[in-house]
Formats: structure tokens, C-alpha cells, sequence
């Protein structure tokens, strides 16, 4: 067959037209289109691998909670705490993929107040910082070393403590909280160390002065237990604050009294239960009651407080009336503020209900052998506030610059010091002012038995190992740290509970608190507001605000964009002229604080503004830094001689 | 193939729940909910999970201290509607592509892939359950490496939403069909928010299964049982021919999420806005 | 080139200062509609002050105002080609058009709206068509309705525009535009029949059938849309054609035409009305009530009470209007009456739109607020300000009003 030219076309001609029908008809241009929009979107794909789950544990607090992590591949994606714990387990991963975790040692580059570091050897690093140390003791200057821990003490807080110690400084501290405070009181009224510890899980009545128990006290693993135990179980539970927080939300009752006057109320409970024939053996209970009967009659402390009659008799008689009473120290949640005289009469009270020894215990940790030396100040905020030199300083994963109510002026202190050593894993508020800083790991790093559950991929290191490493190298204390590494010195550390042998009610020391307490109730010149911290249970003591996970948790009443907001009863609002979301300044006597905005809730007490703690972080990643307003800068700092930690808790403030 | 038997359901008892976000972050973490500097515009965030603060304070006859807060983990209710053999909740019959369905197990499914992002469902939702990719998800570097591979990353513009974390039961299905279980009914699973919860005030489970803690026979004869804008409820004990007729008139939600509290004035603000 | 910046220069200088500075105005707007479509298109819809209890918002709006508004065109065209009222044959050019681009810009609204455009097709390829023949999602019956009907409106458009006279001296293209207006009461029965369900699926029964939504639900309120769409939509093709002869300065629609229509939209919004206050009577009533919810309480917040009271007062104020005849025939009032007519169409979508979305969901949530964002205007009164350009264009070079021509001829 001959192929005309023409028909050659035609094939052609048709062959396009097919493939052009065939192709509008077939599934390809949605295809295309398909894959177009999958293109334009750019998604990530998590990669896929063997599924594995490996245990570990949680150790952002005492109650150690034992977790499992499911991992793909190498990849940690989900932790599993199993109902229990509490939201800072599921949030290690947060920690562990920060994307601005300190991966290296860095050293400071420029000048103090800034981030401006660069990487460092370990060997460099901690051979400078050794030599410092080793300097200072030759030299004679000892005492311008300080170490300070974090609030809740562990085994690398005992390393820190002995290269003080051994080094011949009495500096050493923790970051204010539950245990410095509790600490401070047994050793006062009880002559032993060690924190307050209640059998929650057996008491049958529970009055909390002020303990937000469910809201990052204590270790919050624990509590959490307890909650359902008690709702299973049906016991009585008493809450003591000046804001509906959830802890009082969830108690049987609530007993509303003015802000801050927790020890006042505690005295007016004592005194019910003096009437009603409680009595304790313990030394100065006569000047006690005596106070109780002359100063602290439930009239006067009724009008103080501005509680009823009826009701203190309530709680006295709730307490008499149960078999494991226990009435709880330790004003907030995982951020506490009290005072040795408060703890002391809360102590007093469980002492004349029967409690103390059986459901009122010690827990301590027995460590090696320590030099004694005598204490210069009894708490960090009395070292701050006091004009000893700062050369070097240790700071175990803490943040006092940003915690303590003195931060600024320890900031100043460590800007003059040559050698600031910080152990972290974000850099915070005192990194600004670090000369050093030591990348740390998560739990989930550590090898706890047999392999961590994650593997290492950076140059981090446990504090406790960093920590060794430099007191190893300092070639007059290096004897005295023994062990191979880090899961060796705990080993060595064993927590213990004692018995509460006696009780030394340390009168002097209540009559001054309460004076003290009587005169900050009352308003005093312009500044009439009352000012009480409250914290997120994530945000927890600011250190959960660089997760963005519990910044998708937060309400927009309680941070929007770059701004805090306090909560104020409409009420007192009115009488100050502010309306829902008003910009206001908040001035108390040390300063003011940037533009806050209001929240008008009638949770909260009349006169009073509650303002949430955690925020307001000059550095503490980009998640973090410069939102909200750090109400400590302005919070009193009145330092409680028995402790020598400012109990900031009640600020009197004016707004404008 | 077994007939599918389950029915999932929650039982979330308000008088333990403390607040504390544990199953908030639970659930950010398993469904991979994008991660940005500033999360603070809440209209706009994405979270399956909510932790809502309730509280009595803007009743004009509350006054301080007699007020209370409360707080209400509120995802998808996972609405079955009251026809039991045509569950309709009221966002699956609007969607225009198909792009949310109901189960057989009763989970309201959402894929994401095939949304088109029109917003429809989530004007239909009642209970503000459904979050809209406002912005590109985004995961700052290292955070991509905690993603879950089970749980595919939205696109931005699209609609998602809490599924019960299926996925986890289809994890536990595919584990049990490797040990050779096939039938569909025999493996439970947790999600996320439940396991999650210290307090264990989240149960899940079988609403259809009498030994289950969440069985519904038995949920809905409790008397702290309250569903979330559900007033409904109230009738079935208080006026039954009214129940019955109302029930007619209209579809309800019907959701498959029970809460559980013993004080009148959480009842009274969860349960719609007659008494509060 | 030159040759056609030169006609250009000249067509710029042939209008009179106030349009030149109208001119300016437009394409300004056109320029932002531009410029934020691209941000909203490539960056998505965080910058508009839509959110996840506000999810739909001005766009929104906008489309139900446009299809209820351009409804008028099916109206008109079904009195026109299947009642045979002729004397709206002057009308009907221009009832075309505007139809035609409200449908348009409703579905470039939608494009925006929607969070991925590339995957708009999904509507059509993977459609919710429900168990029986009907669709099961009100959406999927808008988006193919609406489809169908923009295709009407373009074939109903296409003989307008080949009427062009350059186009209109080729005799293949005379006839075919001749012959396929001959064929227009097909398509106009058609677009009758489309436009009935669209107006009640996306004008009502969108809203009507979302049963958990206390504000929203209502069987009847499908046929609501219907009736606003009949009363409201003729209001529209007089106005524009009655702004256009004032722009112009002379008549361009015999009095007649707008007589006709008027008397059938006075007549219309009388029965829109009646049926708007049973409506309301049965929120309060019956709706309300299933929800536990008051209807007073639901009334309040933010776009409660004044929307529907300035909704109803024009409604009422379109009704006087236009069924009397003495305030019809002054050409003052009549002006006013169908601004009235118009705006009470708006105001019911910003009632069920607006206020719908601002009323809580929670009793212990409060009302919530919307403001567009510049971004939502510019897009929005961008849209408009084209819709405005392309008639004017039309008016200029397509014989839009036939009459006008035949008297220039």
C-alpha cells in the first residue's frame, strides 16, 4: 500500500488529537493538579522506621515517674506516662528537640548581658574554670565562690555543694522553693535538716494554708495520686487562699481570706484548738498560747483575716474531728513563698492535733561526708542583698537571675565576677550574665538501665558529669570526689524520712513575722492593692515557657502576644476606674512593671490583683523571651532572717 | 470479616481533672499540632484538645468568694446523631468533597488530604471541635524529629481535627493481626489525652461494652453524667413524651463524650445555656 | 504602538473629570485586590480576622449578597422569556451582565475563601452526592448549581457581547448571535429552574440544615433565600441601570420597563416580608426553644438588634415605595425605594451571617466580634470596583440597551 503525503498527515494529525482527548480524559491533568498542590504546600513527611519503646524516667522532680518512649527509627516521636505524672513528662520531647538546645560548651565572646558566645572544648573550658577555682583557694578568696542549685535538690546539687565546700565556701544555695524554705523551718524548729513531708495518702483531713496542691506543689506525680485517692475516698479537704485557683475549685471548701494573711489565719485555727483542750509538749507552746490568748484571739484575727468566727472554728473542729488530720506549709505551687514563722505555726498546729511523727515526717538525703562550715547567709536572696564579692559562681541548672527577687542585683554581682559557670540546656536569664555555659541532657539521655532511651548526638553531658569533670581538675578538692561518673554519685546519695523528734516553736520569730504580716495587710499611703502571684501549671516556674506545646495550652487572658495579664475582680476594677482589657502599670515600692493588661474575674479577692509568674524572661529562647512581665522585679523583698529568702508573696502595689 | 461491635466513647470526670495540661500536650505531641514563636491568637490556634477554663464569675449573682472554676478538656465529641443506623453528626453531611466520614466504630474521621478547606464543618459543629489551618503548619528544625509518622502533617488551608487518635488503634490492630488476631473487635486501644491523664479522670473505651467503664447503658443513669451542650438529656428522665417528640423534630448531636461532675453549676453551664 | 496609546490618550481625555476621578478610585481598588489576592492566595488566610469560631466572614457575605442580588436576572429573564413581559426587553441586557458578574465574583470570592484553591476541582470530581439523588451536603449542590447557571449566564451573555457593532458587520456572527436569542427562553426556563435551587441552597439551606446551630436551623428557611432572592434581585437591575442614566445624564431604560418591574418586586417583597416575620416568629417561638436557648439572649451581642431592625425598616420602606404608585413614579423616591430594596437583602445575609457567627456556642463563652481586615476589604470592594469597570466598559462598547441604540441608529 502506497502512503499518500496526505494520509501521513491525517495520522498525524489524528495521533495529536487522540493524545490531546486521551489526555484531558485521563485521570493525568488531576494528577498533575494533585501533585501541584502537594508541591505548592511543600508538606513534610515525618520518615518512617522500626517502632520501638524504650523506658526511662522523668526527673524534672522528686516523684521520678518511670516512662516509656516510642521511638521510630532513632527518633523519640511520643512519651507515655501511663496515668501518671503529671504534663511535664509528656513535654520532654519539647526539651529534648528544642531546636536552641546548647549542643557544645560555649564561653563568652562579648560583653556580659548579651547572648554572645562561641564553642568551646570541655578540656579548655574546664581547665580555665579550675584554674580560677584553684586561684581562689591558694589566693586566699575562698569565699567569692558560690554555688547555686536548683530549687529541688538532687545529686548534682551535692557535687556543687562539695566543690564549694571543700573549696572553703559557705556559699552554697538553692533557688527558692518548697524545700529551702522547709529546710529553713526543720532545721529551726525541729534542730535536723530536711523538707516537711505529709502522708497525703492516709489523711482523712487535709487543710492546705495557701498550698496550691494541685497546681505544681510538692511533686506534682504524687499529688496527682493523692487527687484520686481522696475522690475515691471521700476526704475532707480545706483550701486557704485569696483566689478561686483550681486547687480551691476542687477542695470540699474554700476559705477566702485576704492575700497574704495565711500565718494569721493559722493563728486564729491554733487558737480554736487550744479552746477546744489541744495541746502540744513542745518547747515554748506557753509563750505560744500565751500569744494565742493576749495578741491572736479569733476576733482579732476574723477582722485581719476577714474570715468568720464560724469559720475558723470550722476548720479547727474539721481538724479535731479526724482521725489523720494534716494542715500544709508552703504558700503556691511549684513556686513557694512563705516564711519560717508560718511554717512554724502550721507546724504547731499538726503538733497540737496529733500529727506530727505519724502523718508529719521528714525526708532528707544522707550524703557523704561534708566539712562543716558555719553559714554567712542562710538563703541565696540574703547573699544577693548582703555586699559579699562574687569571683566565681556555679550555677546548676537553675535561673536566679530570673527567679529570685534580687535578680537584678545579682546580675549586677555576676557581671563583676570572672568566672560564672552555667549548667543548662536553653540559655535563660542568667546565661545573659554567664562567662561559661554547659550544655546539660535530658532523662531521657541518661542510661539509667542499660541503654538511654535516646541516643546522644550532641556534645551535651549530664550536669552531674560536667560537674565532676571540673571538680576532678581542681587539684586540691579532686580527692575528694571519688566517682567514675555522674549514675555513681547517686548511688551514694539515699533519700531517707525521719521522725520529727521535738519541736522548738520559735516564738520571737512568729511575733515579728506577725507583726510584720498585720502591717503589709493594711494598705500603706498610695499603694492600696494587694498583689499575689499565681502560676500555669505547664509555665510552672517560667521554666515551661519556652515549649512551644504549653504555649498552645495558655488562655489569651493570661498572655497575648507579648503582653501578661492579671486578673482583677470587677468590683475593684470599677472603684479603680479599669474596664476588661485596660493597660495598666503596676508600681509597688522597689519599681513598676511594664504595661500589663486586666482580666476582670470575679475569682479573684476584692483590692487585689493576681498576677501570673513564668513570664516576662529577658532571654530564654526565642519561644520565650520578652513575653509578659516578670512580676518579681517589683515583688517585696523583705528577707525572712530565718531562711534568708525574701517571702514576696503579698507586694503592696498602686496602678496607673 | 466480624461485624464492627465498637462504639468509642469517653467518660471524662470533671472532679478529678486539675488542669494540669497533660493531655492537652498529649495530644499536641501525637498529632503532630504545628509549633509557632507566638501561639497566643487562640481564635486561630490549632489544638484537637482544649483545655477550657469554666468558671460561675459571670453569673450576675456570683459574687467572690462564692465562684469556682472548672476546668473542661473539650475535643471532638465525635456526634452519632439519634439515628443509630444512619449516624449523622452534623459536620459529615455538609462537607462538599466527601472529606469527613463516620466510621463504623462511630469516629468522625477528617482527611486531610482531600479538604478543601471551605469551613463548612466547622460552621456546622456545634462545639467548636474543629481547628482550621490558618497558616502553614510549621515545625522549627530539631521539632521535626519528635513527628509522628502515623499521623500525616496538614497542609495549610485545611481542616483537621481530634479523631479519637484512631491511628493508635489501627497501631494496635496491625500489631494484633501480626500476632495473628484478626478479628477487628478484639484489640481496644487509648488515645493520647487519656493515657495521658494523671489523674485518670479521662476514661475511654467501648460505650457498647457492658464490662466497660465507659458503658453508655450505664454512664447515662449516673447522675453526675452531663453532656457538653446537651440539654436535651435532661428530659429523657424529667418528661419522657417530651423527649420523644423533641427528638423527633430534630436531630441532636448526640455525642459520644460524657462528662462527669457532682456540682450543679458546672452541670448547669456544660449542659447549655437554660440554667446558666 | 503609538497608534494605540494615542486611542487610549483619547479615550482617557473623553471622559469628564468626575469619571476620570471615579476611574482613579477603581483601579486603585483593583490594584489592592491584586496585590492582597496574591498575599491571601500564596500566604494563606491568617491574614484575614477570620478564625475558628468566626470561620466564614465579609467574603462570605459578599457571595450570598451577590447571588441573592443577581438572582434578579433569572427573575427577570423568566417574567421576560416564558411570562412574556415584553416591555423588560430593555432591561434585559443589563440584567444579564450584572448577573453574570455576580456569579463571577462569587466564584472568585470563593476561591479566596476556600484554604486551597488547587484543590477547588474536588467539588466537582469528588462530589457528597448522598444516598438518595440529592446531594447530601447543601455545599456540593451550590457548587454544581452554581456552575450550571454561570454557564447559562454565559451563553445568555454571549449574543450581548457578539452584538458589539465591529463584531456585528460579519453576517456569520449576526446570525448566530440572532438565532441563539431567538433560543434564549430555553436557556431562561433553564436558568429559572437552576437559580430556584441555588438561591435556596446557598441563601438558606446551607444555614437552614445545620441542626446543632440555634441561630441557623430552620426547614423553611430554604424557601426564605427564594423569595428574598425574587424580591431583592430586580431591585438591583434597576438600580445599576438607574445609576448608569444618571452617570450618563440621560435615560437609557424607558420608564415603562422599571414600572413593570418594580410593581412585581413591590409585590414580592410583601410576601418576602410576611415570610421574614414568621420566620422570625418561628425562631422565637419554636427554634429557639429546641435549643434551650432564648431568643432574646441570642439577640443581643455585637450585629443583634439594629441589623434586623435597619434590615426590616428597609424592607418596609422598599414595600411602601413600591407598591405605590405615587411615590414609584418620583423618580427621587423610586431611587430610594430600590437602594432600600437592596440593602434589606444585605442586611438578612449580614443578619444570618454576621450575627449567626458572632452568637456563642457555650454558656460561658460571649459574643464574639469580626473586622475584616484590610486585606478582606481590598479583596471585597476590589471585586466590586471590577464589577463596576466591566459594566461601564460594556455600557460603552456593547449595546446594552438596545433602546438607546435603536435611537442612536
Amino acid at each position: 500500500m502506497k502512503l499518500e503525503r496526505k494520509d501521513f498527515l491525517t495520522m498525524i494529525g489524528g495521533a495529536v488529537v487522540g493524545t490531546g482527548v486521551g489526555t484531558v480524559i485521563s485521570p493525568g491533568p488531576w494528577m498533575g493538579l494533585q501533585w501541584l498542590v502537594e508541591w505548592t504546600q511543600d508538606q513534610y513527611r515525618p520518615p518512617k522506621g522500626e517502632e520501638k519503646y524504650l523506658a526511662s524516667i522523668c526527673d524534672r522532680c522528686p516523684n521520678k515517674c518511670t516512662i516509656q518512649v516510642r521511638k521510630i527509627g532513632n527518633r523519640a516521636v511520643k512519651i507515655e506516662t501511663s496515668n501518671q505524672g503529671c504534663a511535664v513528662g509528656q513535654l520532654l520531647l519539647q526539651v529534648l528537640y528544642h531546636p536552641e538546645r546548647v549542643t557544645t560548651p560555649l564561653k563568652r565572646t562579648g560583653k556580659k548581658g548579651k547572648i554572645d558566645f562561641a564553642p568551646v572544648s570541655w578540656d579548655e573550658a574546664i581547665a580555665d574554670i579550675s584554674k580560677k577555682i584553684n586561684d581562689a583557694i591558694n589566693n586566699n578568696k575562698q569565699e567569692q565562690i558560690v554555688a547555686i542549685n536548683p530549687a529541688y535538690p538532687d545529686a548534682t546539687s551535692m557535687l556543687t555543694e562539695r566543690i564549694a565546700l571543700f573549696s572553703g565556701s559557705p556559699y552554697v544555695f538553692q533557688e527558692s522553693g518548697y524545700w529551702a524554705l522547709s529546710n529553713a523551718c526543720s532545721e529551726i524548729a525541729f534542730k535536723t535538716d530536711g523538707a516537711i513531708d505529709y502522708d497525703f495518702e492516709n489523711a482523712d483531713c487535709v487543710v492546705s494554708f495557701g498550698a496550691r496542691l494541685f497546681e505544681g506543689w510538692g511533686n506534682p506525680g504524687r499529688m496527682h495520686n493523692v487527687l484520686s485517692l481522696w475522690k475515691k475516698k471521700g476526704i475532707k479537704f480545706i483550701q486557704i487562699d485569696s483566689i478561686a485557683t483550681r486547687t480551691a475549685s476542687l477542695a470540699d471548701q474554700w476559705v477566702a481570706i485576704k492575700p497574704g494573711s495565711e500565718p494569721l489565719f493559722a493563728m486564729g485555727v491554733a487558737h480554736y484548738l487550744m479552746k477546744y483542750g489541744k495541746r502540744s509538749g513542745a518547747a515554748n507552746f506557753g509563750r505560744f498560747t500565751e500569744l494565742l490568748i493576749n495578741k491572736y484571739t479569733p476576733e482579732k484575727v476574723s477582722e485581719l483575716t476577714g474570715v468568720s468566727l464560724e469559720t475558723i472554728e470550722y476548720v479547727a473542729k474539721a481538724l479535731i474531728s479526724a482521725q489523720r488530720p494534716i494542715a500544709v506549709a508552703g504558700r503556691g505551687g511549684k513556686v513557694n513563698s512563705s516564711s519560717v514563722a508560718e511554717f512554724s505555726i502550721i507546724q504547731t498546729i499538726n503538733n497540737m492535733i496529733g500529727s506530727m511523727g505519724t502523718s508529719v515526717k521528714l525526708a532528707s538525703f544522707t550524703t557523704p561526708v561534708q566539712p562543716v562550715i558555719p553559714k554567712k547567709a542562710k538563703g541565696l536572696d540574703e547573699y544577693i542583698a548582703s555586699d559579699s564579692v562574687c569571683d566565681i559562681a556555679i550555677i546548676n541548672n537553675a535561673n536566679p537571675v530570673y527567679s529570685s527577687v534580687y535578680g537584678q542585683r545579682l546580675s549586677d554581682k555576676l557581671k563583676k565576677a570572672s568566672t560564672v559557670v552555667l549548667l543548662t540546656s536553653l540559655l535563660n536569664d542568667t546565661a545573659l550574665y554567664a562567662d561559661y555555659v554547659f550544655p546539660t541532657i535530658t532523662s531521657l539521655e541518661i542510661p539509667v538501665a542499660g541503654d538511654a532511651a535516646v541516643t546522644l548526638t550532641s556534645d551535651a553531658k549530664h550536669a552531674g558529669d560536667s560537674l565532676l569533670g571540673i571538680a576532678k581538675s581542681i587539684a586540691k578538692i579532686s580527692s575528694q570526689f571519688p566517682w567514675k561518673n555522674y549514675l555513681e554519685t547517686v548511688q551514694t546519695v539515699k533519700h531517707q524520712t525521719k521522725n520529727i523528734a521535738n519541736l522548738d516553736i520559735p516564738v520571737d520569730l512568729i511575733i515579728t513575722k506577725l507583726e510584720e504580716t498585720e502591717k503589709m495587710l493594711s494598705a500603706s499611703g498610695s499603694y492600696s492593692i494587694a498583689m499575689i502571684p499565681f502560676e500555669i501549671p505547664t509555665v510552672s516556674d517560667g521554666s515551661g515557657l519556652s515549649l512551644p506545646y504549653v504555649l498552645k495550652g495558655l488562655p489569651d487572658t493570661i498572655l497575648k502576644g507579648d503582653t501578661s495579664w492579671v486578673l482583677m475582680n470587677p468590683a475593684t476594677a470599677s472603684k479603680e476606674g479599669i474596664s476588661e482589657g485596660s493597660k495598666i502599670d503596676i508600681e509597688s515600692s522597689r519599681g513598676e512593671l511594664d504595661t500589663v493588661r486586666v482580666h476582670l474575674t470575679k475569682r479573684i479577692a476584692y483590692d487585689t490583683i493576681a498576677i501570673p509568674i513564668g513570664f516576662g524572661h529577658e532571654e530564654f529562647t526565642d519561644y520565650a523571651s520578652e513575653k509578659g512581665v516578670n512580676p518579681k522585679k517589683i515583688m517585696s523583698d523583705a528577707v525572712d532572717p530565718a531562711s534568708g529568702y525574701a517571702d514576696w508573696w503579698l507586694t503592696r502595689v498602686k496602678l496607673s | 470479616m466480624a461485624k464492627m461491635t465498637r462504639r468509642w466513647g469517653m467518660v471524662i470526670d470533671l472532679d478529678k481533672c486539675t488542669g494540669c495540661g497533660a493531655c492537652n500536650i498529649a495530644c499536641s505531641q501525637e498529632n503532630n499540632l504545628p509549633i509557632f514563636k507566638d501561639d497566643s491568637d487562640v481564635p486561630k490556634r490549632v489544638t484537637f484538645l482544649d483545655l477550657v477554663e469554666v468558671t460561675n464569675d459571670k453569673d450576675p449573682k456570683a459574687q467572690y468568694p462564692d465562684v469556682k472554676v472548672a476546668y473542661l478538656p473539650k475535643m471532638c465529641q465525635q456526634c452519632s446523631g439519634n439515628d443509630p443506623n444512619h449516624p449523622q453528626p452534623p459536620c459529615v453531611s455538609v462537607c462538599p468533597v466527601v472529606a469527613t466520614d463516620v466510621g463504623e466504630d462511630g469516629v468522625v474521621s477528617q482527611i486531610w488530604s482531600r479538604c478543601i478547606g471551605c469551613r463548612y464543618c466547622q460552621v456546622a459543629c456545634p462545639y467548636e471541635a474543629r481547628v482550621f489551618h490558618w497558616w502553614k503548619p510549621r515545625y522549627e528544625g530539631t521539632f521535626k524529629k519528635s513527628l509522628n509518622p502515623d499521623v500525616s502533617v496538614a497542609s495549610r488551608g485545611t481542616m483537621v481535627k481530634c479523631t479519637f487518635c484512631s491511628h493508635i488503634w489501627k497501631r494496635e490492630r496491625d500489631r494484633a493481626i501480626a500476632n495473628g488476631v484478626t478479628d477487628i473487635n478484639a484489640v481496644t486501644y487509648t488515645p493520647a489525652c487519656a493515657s495521658a491523664c494523671p489523674t485518670n479522670a479521662i476514661i475511654f473505651g467501648d460505650l457498647n461494652d457492658p464490662s466497660s467503664p465507659v458503658y453508655e447503658a450505664a454512664v447515662q443513669k449516673n447522675p453526675r453524667a452531663v453532656r457538653l451542650v446537651h440539654s436535651i438529656d435532661e428530659l429523657r428522665t424529667k418528661d419522657p413524651s417530651e423527649y420523644e417528640k423533641r427528638l423527633k423534630i430534630k436531630d441532636y448531636p448526640n455525642p459520644k463524650v460524657y462528662y462527669l461532675t457532682s456540682q450543679q453549676w458546672l452541670r448547669d453551664k456544660i449542659s447549655g445555656f437554660k440554667n446558666s | 504602538m503609538s497608534k494605540v496609546i494615542n486611542f487610549l490618550k483619547d479615550e482617557w481625555n473623553s471622559y469628564s473629570r468626575n469619571i476620570q476621578i471615579s476611574l482613579y478610585v477603581l483601579f486603585a481598588l483593583v490594584a489592592l485586590f491584586v496585590i492582597f489576592g496574591i498575599q491571601i492566595l500564596f500566604w494563606g488566610l491568617g491574614y484575614t480576622d477570620m478564625n475558628n469560631r468566626f470561620a466564614m466572614g465579609l467574603w462570605i457575605i459578599g457571595d450570598l449578597g451577590f447571588v441573592a442580588l443577581g438572582g434578579g436576572a433569572f427573575f427577570t429573564g423568566f417574567l421576560l422569556y416564558i411570562f412574556r413581559v415584553d416591555k423588560l426587553q430593555s432591561l434585559i441586557n443589563s440584567t444579564v451582565l450584572i448577573g453574570f458578574m455576580c456569579y463571577l465574583f462569587t466564584f472568585i470570592l470563593l476561591v479566596f475563601d476556600i484554604g486551597q484553591p488547587l484543590r477547588a476541582w474536588f467539588g466537582y470530581a469528588y462530589p457528597n452526592w448522598g444516598p438518595h439523588t440529592m446531594p447530601q451536603s447543601m455545599l456540593t449542590e451550590v457548587v454544581w448549581c452554581l456552575t450550571f447557571y454561570f454557564i447559562v449566564l454565559c451563553i445568555e451573555l454571549f449574543p450581548i457581547i457578539l452584538s458589539n457593532k465591529y463584531l456585528d458587520r460579519y453576517p456569520a456572527i449576526h446570525y448566530f448571535a440572532h438565532y441563539l436569542h431567538k433560543l434564549m427562553w430555553i436557556f431562561a426556563a433553564i436558568g429559572t429552574f437552576l437559580s430556584f435551587f441555588h438561591q435556596g441552597s446557598l441563601g438558606g439551606g446551607m444555614w437552614g440544615v445545620l441542626y446543632a446551630k440555634p441561630y441557623w436551623f430552620r426547614h423553611h428557611y430554604f424557601y426564605l433565600a427564594i423569595v428574598a432572592a425574587i424580591a431583592g434581585g430586580p431591585c438591583l437591575m434597576m438600580l445599576v441601570p438607574k445609576i448608569a442614566s444618571w452617570v450618563a445624564k440621560k435615560e437609557l431604560v424607558p420608564k415603562d420597563a422599571y414600572m413593570t418591574l418594580a410593581k412585581v418586586a413591590g409585590v414580592t417583597f410583601i410576601a418576602y416580608f410576611l415570610f421574614r416575620i414568621y420566620d422570625i416568629y418561628s425562631l422565637w417561638t419554636h427554634f429557639a426553644p429546641l435549643f434551650d436557648r432564648s431568643f432574646i439572649d441570642m439577640m443581643g451581642g455585637y450585629y443583634g438588634w439594629w441589623v434586623i431592625t435597619l434590615e426590616l425598616l428597609a424592607s418596609l420602606t422598599a414595600i411602601v415605595i413600591l407598591n405605590v404608585k405615587k411615590f414609584r413614579e418620583n423618580d427621587q423616591y423610586f431611587m430610594a425605594g430600590l437602594i432600600s430594596g437592596v440593602f434589606a437583602i444585605v442586611m438578612l445575609k449580614v443578619d444570618v451571617l454576621l450575627h449567626g457567627f458572632s452568637i456563642p456556642n457555650f454558656s460561658w463563652e460571649g459574643f464574639f466580634t469580626y473586622n475584616p481586615t484590610f486585606q478582606e476589604w481590598s479583596i471585597f470592594l476590589g471585586s466590586i470596583a471590577c464589577m463596576i469597570l466591566i459594566y461601564m466598559w460594556f455600557t460603552r462598547y456593547i449595546p446594552l440597551f438596545p433602546e438607546k441604540h435603536a435611537e442612536a441608529h
